[in-house]
């Protein structure tokens, strides 16, 4: 579904990613794991299309998609959830829902009916969303604020959603509920690429896993395989 | 050494050039011009201050060039002033004027500081068009170039006069921005609420730099009445502010360099308009390097396509323009707009920032060696832990409107302790922090450090009273080094007074900050990447740089504000053993924190707070065994750090 082949990209004159490589088939999901500064943020953001990769292939169900602008990269089904949640602070939580349905609705008439089917599975997977519908989602908790961005990720029915790091600055107890629900995003068979900074809990939900180091993907495999292997337990899982 | 001799060579050549011009040259036009130069190079250098170092739009500056001018010009007609005592009130005028303004004015950000200088301007040319007892009005002021020592002053000396304050007043402000002073400046830029909480009050430095800027204004402007020896109210409106501003962003902000270019361009600009030829040799060379510019970025992958192609039209337009119009004077407005707009999107950092890539090149200016760290003994001695309370909550609350965000909270950190503080999200442990270090102010309780109520409410006080902090959102100054990000935060070092700095004469102190912040560097694992602007640090150097920024600030208490957020586990290993070395200085540490093994591993007591009240306290093992905690906080006892996650498990209601 999603395929990354020899990608670079960096911020102006200095290069993060150094020739990444790596897939996601549909239905599964893949996590990416590695040091701070290793790349993996960079590689999220290359994919979505927020930074421009400078060489290498990105193909979307099919299509090459590398280039081209986030907002194309988005209508053609890839969901962004960024690091630090970045929801629209004074709107709504249902305006940030709807938001995330935006490209592929009517821009005018209909959009809300249209997109009632998709608030509920929304809402019915994150029943706090529903009671919180109308509060601005700034003033929601770090937890609520994660369901939301992954909420308005789903908007968009994606055919690949990232995860950037979305246990991030949470509370224990939030942090298992985020792995509950990526847990059931995956039995509702979405595809998910998943970067997390817990390496344990996210090979824990893996289908396959890479682990990234200096702008390249240095060990992958399944997360038995990337259990047993001394290196990444050394480095990761500690 | 040699890198000082490159540097001020430069400039020692180009003012002996300029210095020997009147030997050379007889043509009084010529001598004017470069008056003029040397006149808008002060009054740049004071607009860049606000423009390029504050990183506020300044519309009021062309007011203080009018009162300045007035200001001299009244001085020599009414009171019969020399020209000297003239220029010093001129100064003067600008200093008080511009404080005045200031004080209000920058309590504004943005937009609404623009417009309040905007409002300053229009003020100041309506009154002195209207005062007409006092100024004359419309009809202008004449004065005549008072004698200096029974010297009449010619032409020549007059314009050595100009050229020679713009060298003292480029020196002064030369060594003013190489010091703290400059630091400060462009800290309060990149994160206002970290300069305060650094101890460097951010709101006396921008009223200080306004000012500053602002007298620069008045003496430019005392120096304008003598050049010109005649004053009207319309000299000092919207249309020169507009020119000023292209003068400083066309040179290049942040730059002295940059403001001499610019005052070159803006004294050049009215004869390249009265002249159609020298306006095409002009316009041609503008596209040219817009082209130069535009093309480099573009296979350097640094500038967008638009951003490239822009310019380039924008040039081409003045190029085509150029050669149908017959009268280019009459287009003046319309081609500076022209020249603003390429500037703004092809150069953002101007002709010298642009320069400054190839200039480097050309030098290869190596950086001054840096100093021996200082001995960390000698800088951060032991502190005496004595397990004696050193921050007592008293009651603590503090509301936003309805939402008790911390509600009575009392609690006792020990000196010498590290003092844990968990909780679920939105549980008040930021706000906490932030009452503590002054952000907030509480609702109400007290606070007390040491037995003695500390300052609420402002975190520049809390700061200067032993409490430093990090932030859980990065609050580092990009645009500084790892090093000078330090040298900021630094406690105890600047003490040379303002003459001092603006002579020059604070350089070892200097040296002495230089050493003391490598020194705290070295212990957070960065001393390697000293010169590396904090903005390009990977994420992880970016939490430890926090923390050894605010040791710098040498606290009896840490706040340590989510440090491990977003750190993988080889950083968490390096973050722990970080703290663990500051915590051995005998430095007492309040640590939030969400991941339960750090917390663990380095905490003596942990607090665990919901909805704004403590619900347990205690050893990391006790709180951990506790059910309150267990589920308001921890979920299933496995183990946080690897939340367990059964199929069989319940979804969340």
């Amino acid at each position: 579904m999603l395929q990354v082949e020899d990608l670079h990209a960096g911020y102006g004159a200095s290069e993060v990613l150094t020739g990444t490589t790596l897939s996601v088939k549909k239905g599964t999901l893949v996590a990416l794991i590695g040091a701070n500064g290793a790349g993996k943020t960079t590689t999220m953001r290359a994919i979505s299309g927020s930074l421009k990769p400078g060489r290498g292939r990105v193909v979307l169900d099919g299509q090459e998609v590398q280039g081209l602008d986030a907002s194309r990269i988005a209508r053609l089904g890839l969901a962004h959830a960024p690091e630090g949640r970045k929801v629209f602070g004074p709107l709504s939580v249902e305006d940030n829902l709807l938001l995330g349905a935006y490209s592929r609705l009517p821009r005018f008439f209909g959009f809300r009916t249209k997109a009632q089917a998709d608030l509920n599975r929304v809402y019915d997977l994150f029943p706090r969303l529903r009671d919180r519908a109308r509060q601005a989602s700034g003033t929601l908790s770090g937890g609520e604020q994660q369901m939301l961005a992954i909420g308005r990720a789903l908007m968009a029915r994606p055919k690949v959603m990232l995860l950037d790091e979305p246990s991030m600055g949470l509370a224990p107890v939030i942090v298992q509920e985020v792995f509950r629900t990526i847990r059931r995003l995956k039995e509702e068979g979405i595809t998910l690429l998943l970067v997390e900074q817990f390496a344990k809990s996210a090979l824990e939900v893996a289908d396959y896993a890479y682990v990234m180091e200096h702008g390249r993907i240095a060990v992958e495999g399944t997360p038995d395989e990337l259990s047993r292997n001394e290196r990444v337990i050394a480095a990761y899982l500690g | 050494m040699k890198r000082i001799l490159l540097l001020r060579g430069a400039e020692l050549i180009v003012f002996a050039c300029l210095a020997t011009i009147p030997l050379l040259v007889v043509n009084p036009y010529a001598l004017g011009l470069l008056t003029l130069l040397a006149i808008y190079g002060i009054l740049l250098i004071g607009l860049d201050v606000t423009v390029g170092y504050l990183g506020q739009v300044n519309l009021g500056h062309v007011a203080f060039l009018g009162l300045g001018a007035y200001a001299a010009g009244l001085a020599v007609t009414r009171f019969g002033l020399g020209m000297g005592p003239a220029l010093v009130a001129a100064m003067g005028v600008g200093l008080v004027l511009g404080s005045l303004l200031a004080l209000p004015a920058l309590r504004l950000e943005g937009p609404q500081f623009a417009l309040a200088t905007l409002s300053f301007a229009a003020l100041s040319t309506t009154a002195l068009n209207e005062l007409e007892g006092i100024t004359g009005g419309a009809q202008g002021l004449s004065l005549s170039r008072p004698q200096i020592l029974g010297h009449v002053l010619t032409p020549s000396l007059f314009y050595w006069l100009c050229m020679a304050l713009l060298a003292v007043v480029w020196m002064l402000m030369r060594n003013l921005l190489a010091s703290q002073w400059g630091r400060a400046f462009e800290a309060l830029r990149d994160s206002p609420i970290a300069t305060d909480a650094m101890g460097v009050g951010t709101y006396r430095h921008k009223v200080a730099a306004f000012a500053l800027g602002s007298s620069l204004g008045g003496l430019a402007g005392g120096l304008y009445a003598f050049n010109f020896e005649y004053l009207q109210p319309q000299s000092f409106t919207y249309d020169l502010m507009i020119i000023l501003l292209l003068g400083v962003v066309l040179g290049g902000r942040k730059s002295l360099w940059g403001a001499f270019v610019g005052a070159s361009v803006i004294v050049l600009l009215p004869n390249l308009l009265s002249n159609r030829h020298l306006f095409q040799i002009f316009s041609g060379l503008g596209f040219a390097l817009a082209l130069g510019a535009g093309l480099r970025g573009l296979v350097k992958k640094t500038t967008r396509p638009f951003q490239a192609l822009a310019p380039v039209v924008a040039m081409g337009i003045l190029v085509v323009g150029g050669l149908l119009v017959e009268n280019t004077e009459n287009w003046r407005k319309a081609i500076f707009a022209l020249m603003l707009f390429s500037v703004v999107v092809g150069l953002p950092e101007g002709l010298m920032g642009f320069l400054s890539i190839f200039l480097a090149k050309l030098f290869r200016v190596p950086h001054a060696p840096l100093p021996v760290p200082t001995d960390i003994e000698t800088l951060l001695p032991p502190h005496a832990a004595d397990g004696s309370p050193l921050l007592v909550l008293e009651d603590l609350k503090r509301h936003f409107g309805g939402v008790r965000a911390v509600d009575g909270l009392s609690l006792t950190i020990r000196s010498g302790t590290i003092h844990g503080l968990i909780g679920p999200n939105g549980s008040g442990k930021s706000t906490v922090v932030n009452v503590i270090s002054g952000l907030y102010t509480p609702s109400s309780g007290r606070i007390l450090l040491r037995g003695a109520v500390l300052p609420s409410g402002s975190l520049y006080r809390v700061s200067k009273a032993g409490v430093a902090r990090t932030f859980q959102n990065l609050q580092l100054f990009g645009e500084l080094t790892a090093l000078e990000n330090v040298m900021v935060a630094l406690r105890g070092v600047y003490r040379s007074p303002l003459p001092l700095v603006l002579l020059g004469l604070a350089r070892p102190e200097e040296r002495r900050a230089q050493a003391d912040a490598l020194c705290l560097l070295d212990r957070i694992g960065l001393k390697d990447q000293a010169l590396t602007k904090a903005k390009d640090l990977t994420y992880g150097a970016q939490r430890f740089l926090e923390v050894a920024r605010a040791l710098a600030r040498k606290p009896d208490l840490l706040i340590l504000d989510e440090p491990a957020a977003g750190l993988a586990h080889p950083d968490v290993v390096q973050l722990i053993e970080i703290i663990r070395r500051v915590h051995r200085r005998g430095i007492s540490i309040l640590l939030i924190e969400h991941h339960m093994d750090v917390v663990s591993e380095l905490c003596d007591v942990v607090t665990v707070l919901d909805g704004g009240k403590v619900i347990a306290e205690g050893t990391p093992d006790e709180v951990k065994r506790d059910p309150k905690v267990v589920e308001a906080y921890l979920g299933q006892p496995a183990g946080p750090s690897e939340p367990s996650l059964g199929g069989a498990e319940p979804l969340p209601a």
